[in-house]
């Protein structure tokens, strides 16, 4: 069975791109616009096996949406830049399971995206 | 060619428009260029200690320098202020921007530098954006303190830019700038 990803990024053409590619991967994407959304979509019933982030959103901040996504593993995707002792810090947190830094190179994502998933 | 410091020592607000490639290389050869005026540096997309860690790495002199952080606590636990650094709760938060910068204004700083004005375009409509910088940039010619605004040269951001410039006394494109600047 397919895995599901769920992209959560507020900007359109990322969200688009993203999914594009991981479809294309044999992934089943589905998409939000924010943490809110992301958490909301959780509580409606889905299961992502993995959930893609955008770490600067409009909304609820991340660092408060994150706990609340329980056991679902998250993967941070940055366009903002943060220090070594920071990232490390981040990747402490029981769900966050990796850092993608915007803007990566598709074949990263998708590299990463088969890693992160096993 | 135009000289960066010539700019920076003749405009009292300035905007720079720098393009992704060159955006981390041109925010060091500005604080070189500003090497020993007190600074305040408020940041939008990038960490106090990202910015920490690029400046020591590139050997930024940054003892006069205060940062106003509104990016650290959107991911992270953050206290409202540390060792030369204030926190803002979100790029978004305007009237809580505003009333940090009016505080540096205050306090006579050389330069204020805003990192960046295209980041508050996720966050605020543009007219909102507008009022907020229309408003700092007035505070700002009337204080002692001058202003670099950076802004990324990015698809969305162009209309920003352009209605930015009516509240700017000069505005750079950083691919004109001498690069020995």
């Amino acid at each position: 069975m397919a895995k599901k990803i769920m992209v959560v990024d507020d900007e359109p053409d990322n969200r688009k791109t993203i999914k594009t590619i991981l479809e294309k991967e044999g992934y089943v994407v589905i998409t939000a616009v924010n943490g809110d959304d992301c958490l909301n979509k959780i509580k409606e019933g889905e299961k992502p096996d993995l959930i893609l982030m955008d770490i600067m959103m409009p909304g609820t901040p991340v660092r408060e949406i994150v706990p609340k996504l329980k056991n679902i593993k998250v993967v941070y995707l940055s366009v903002v830049r943060i220090s070594e002792a920071e990232k490390e810090e981040l990747l402490k947190s029981k769900n966050v399971i990796g850092f993608i830094q915007k803007p990566f190179d598709l074949d990263e994502l998708i590299r990463n995206v088969k890693k992160f998933l096993g | 060619m135009v000289n960066l410091k010539k700019e920076l020592e003749s405009n009292k607000v300035l905007l720079l428009i720098v393009s992704g490639l060159e955006y981390n290389d041109r925010i060091v050869k500005v604080m070189k260029v500003l090497s020993g005026k007190s600074v305040a540096y408020v940041t939008l997309n990038k960490t106090n200690d990202s910015l920490k860690e690029l400046f020591k790495k590139k050997k930024v002199d940054i003892t006069n320098l205060v940062f106003v952080d509104a990016i650290s606590k959107t991911f992270k636990k953050a206290p409202e202020q540390a060792e030369s650094v204030f926190y803002c709760s979100s790029p978004g938060s305007l009237t809580e921007l505003s009333l940090i910068i009016t505080k540096f204004l205050k306090h006579d700083f050389d330069y204020i530098i805003f990192d960046s004005l295209t980041n508050l375009a996720p966050y605020q409509k543009r007219d909102i954006i507008i009022k907020f910088l229309s408003s700092l940039a007035n505070k700002i010619k009337s204080s002692k303190t001058k202003a670099i605004f950076y802004a990324l040269d990015v698809k969305d951001g162009k209309e920003l830019i352009q209605q930015a410039s009516v509240y700017m006394d000069n505005v750079i494109n950083a691919e004109e700038i001498n690069n020995s600047a």
